[in-house]
């Protein structure tokens, strides 16, 4: 069974392009069983390029979410596959699931999920520390990033000293600090106000088309589709529409 | 370090909880120590008592002879085993004596009596008899074996023995026993002393010279025949290794040398009966204080449930996470600790030097305890350190593999 599934993703990797950040391969995810089943996704086959910006929409309770958590290594899919740099991340064990997540997936939740003991320097630099890299690279990424988001002067606060957006801005220079082969937001704006949440996706929009880094949203967010450029619609975990924009 | 700043972080966010949680089992800390100081103290002072009262700490016998006393089980050249043995610096006394029991007759009454020969000045070295003396005089070298005018040999008697015999100072005192020979030993003695009273040790004996008890028992030829030497040292828990290295050095497998703990074996057990018992009362507190550590533990990792996710979700490995949560109860218990000692450390002391006077004094078979003393040792330090550090990880160890083994999404979705 192990050989089977090796090589099947050999034949994977060599089939996918060297672009691909993410492929999903009949994916399904599957919540209860017998009388209350419920089939939060249903055969979901993706493939997104390095540098997408790409919003995952649908009605409250299609799937976005759970899509999103299968490709983040978050969640276990009932079935199908998840290649993350051409890696299936369903056959990594606990360990080498929190190394990957830690060296290829940033992410950004809707509540910001901040350490609340550390400060803002120290949230963004977290997962340095976990990587091991060396303090004046670590500062140097810091600073560049805080520059950038506008978090200058901030870098001493903890999350509760900091305002939604700010905490949101931390949020999004955690994920991007270590340079990640994709970010992950779930629904990142919706605990912000409409001005906010504008500003902080032109940022994110900059970054994207600036460094090349790949954006997944789940969201309602209209200011996250109007700046989209692939949108792929969910209604009951279906993936009912794929639009690339240009 | 990454792991050592946050649990020091989060030892400090939720400082109240914190705070309590530490005088919790900072108080179990003092009262364990505290237990444990009285309860070794109190042992410590009992067997002292009860050594120095007339067992001594270790006592040297021909084989057999604690299990089958015989007037004829003698130690041969005692002399020679008692300077070897007081050139140990540990040893502060050695005292030889001679046992025969008797009969003892005083003006119409009959009574059976320990006789027991010793050397006084020895045994004054070894034991507190010398204080015992409630009428007359001790028998210093020069009066013990220096008979009256009538040539008897000066005896002290104990208090029960006395009253029986209705015998005072200056009374004849008769015994009758066997001879080492076979022949019917008998002879007059002169009261000088009567010691202990009528719960002591040595209420029923009477006390003799090693000479006068060899001219009584017929004791010829070696001149330093004895049934017994009783050794004091300067520490009593030293008793069992000196007792086991003086075997081996007297390499005469003819006697047997034991610790007081062998000796006076059954009040020994009875003691380490009643020490299980203060076990159990210690036990019962280290459990109250582990339910408390248990429940703040639980409580500070089931509201942050949420934020283990996190920090799993952004590539924190389970075992750090562990180690996050073992790390801060640790820090927390020795922290405890710490202030625990600060809190027992000034009264364990005073326990040891002044103790609590007790109302009444209690009798423990005729030794008299009026003072209640603690001790202060590595022992009484160390065992609630321990205690108190195993049993915060051991209740931290559930809770932490709990946040180990969580989902990271289950945990992110937790309220």
């Amino acid at each position: 069974m192990t050989t089977q599934v090796n090589i099947t993703d050999v034949a994977k990797k060599a089939t996918v392009s060297q672009n691909t950040v993410i492929e999903t391969t009949h994916l399904c995810r599957e919540f209860g069983q017998g009388d209350t089943l419920v089939k939060a996704l249903t055969d979901a086959n993706i493939t997104i390029e390095r540098g997408e910006f790409t919003a995952i929409i649908g009605p409250s309770g299609s799937g976005k979410s759970t899509l999103l958590q299968l490709i983040g290594g978050l969640d276990n899919p009932s079935s199908g596959d998840v290649f993350l740099d051409n890696k299936n991340i369903n056959h990594m064990t606990g360990n080498e699931l929190s190394d990957f997540r830690r060296d290829h997936i940033g992410f950004i939740f809707q509540a910001y999920n901040l350490i609340p003991v550390l400060s803002a320097q120290e949230n963004i630099e977290y997962i340095m520390l976990l990587q091991g890299v060396p303090a004046t690279e670590r500062n140097k990424r810091v600073d560049n990033l805080m520059h950038t988001l506008g978090l200058e002067g901030l870098g001493d606060r903890r999350p509760a000293e900091l305002s939604g957006g700010q905490q949101q801005r931390v949020a999004v220079a955690r994920a991007m600090v270590s340079k990640p082969s994709i970010i992950l937001a779930d629904e990142p704006t919706a605990n912000l106000d409409s001005k906010t949440g504008a500003d902080l996706l032109d940022m994110m929009k900059e970054l994207n088309e600036k460094q090349n880094m790949t954006f997944v949203f789940s969201t309602h967010d209209p200011k996250i589709m109007e700046r989209a450029k692939r949108i792929i619609s969910l209604v009951d975990g279906c993936i009912v529409a794929d639009e690339r924009r240009s | 370090m990454l792991i050592v700043k946050l649990a020091f972080r989060n030892i400090l966010r939720n400082r109240r909880r914190s705070l309590l949680t530490l005088l919790s089992m900072g108080g179990g800390f003092f009262l364990l120590c505290l237990t444990l100081s009285m309860t070794e103290g109190s042992y410590s002072n009992i067997i002292n008592i009860f050594t120095q009262d007339h067992t001594g700490h270790v006592q040297i016998h021909k084989e057999n002879y604690l299990e089958r006393p015989s007037l004829y089980k003698t130690i041969n050249h005692a002399d020679e085993i008692i300077s070897q043995l007081e050139q140990q610096p540990l040893v502060l006394g050695v005292a030889p004596r001679i046992y025969s029991p008797s009969l003892a007759y005083g003006k119409n009454k009959t009574f059976p009596a320990q006789v027991v020969g010793i050397d006084p000045e020895r045994e004054a070295k070894t034991t507190h008899l010398e204080n015992k003396v409630n009428e007359g005089q001790y028998l210093t070298r020069q009066l013990a074996n220096k008979t009256n005018k009538d040539a008897y040999f000066p005896a002290m008697i104990g208090f029960s023995l006395a009253k029986n015999l209705q015998l005072t100072i200056g009374d004849e005192l008769v015994l009758i026993s066997q001879g080492i020979d076979g022949s019917i030993a008998n002879d007059i003695f002169n009261v000088v002393a009567i010691v202990g009273d009528a719960g002591s040790y040595e209420r029923m004996n009477v006390y003799i010279s090693l000479t006068a008890m060899r001219t009584f028992l017929s004791i010829a030829g070696d001149s330093s025949k004895v049934h017994e030497l009783a050794l004091i040292l300067s520490s009593q828990s030293q008793a069992r290794k000196f007792a086991a290295s003086t075997q081996s050095a007297l390499k005469n497998e003819s006697l047997s040398v034991d610790p007081w703990q062998v000796v006076e074996s059954s009040f020994y057990k009875s003691m380490q009966a009643d020490k299980k018992g203060s076990y159990i009362s210690m036990g019962i507190i280290i459990f109250i204080v582990s339910i408390g550590v248990l429940n703040t533990i639980l409580m500070g990792t089931m509201e942050r449930t949420r934020e283990f996710g996190v920090l799993k979700a952004i590539g924190t490995r389970p075992l750090a996470v562990f180690t996050l949560i073992m790390l801060e109860s640790f820090v927390l218990a020795i922290i405890s600790c710490l202030i625990g000692l600060v809190l027992a450390l000034p009264v364990c002391f005073w326990l040891a030097s002044v103790g609590i006077s007790m109302p009444e004094p209690i009798d423990m078979g005729g030794i008299i305890f009026d003072t209640m003393l603690g001790e202060v040792s590595w022992f009484v330090v160390l065992l609630p350190s321990v205690v108190v550090i195993s049993s915060t990880l051991i209740v931290s160890f559930i809770p932490a593999l709990r946040a180990a083994k969580i989902s990271p999404l289950k945990a992110l979705q937790a309220v």
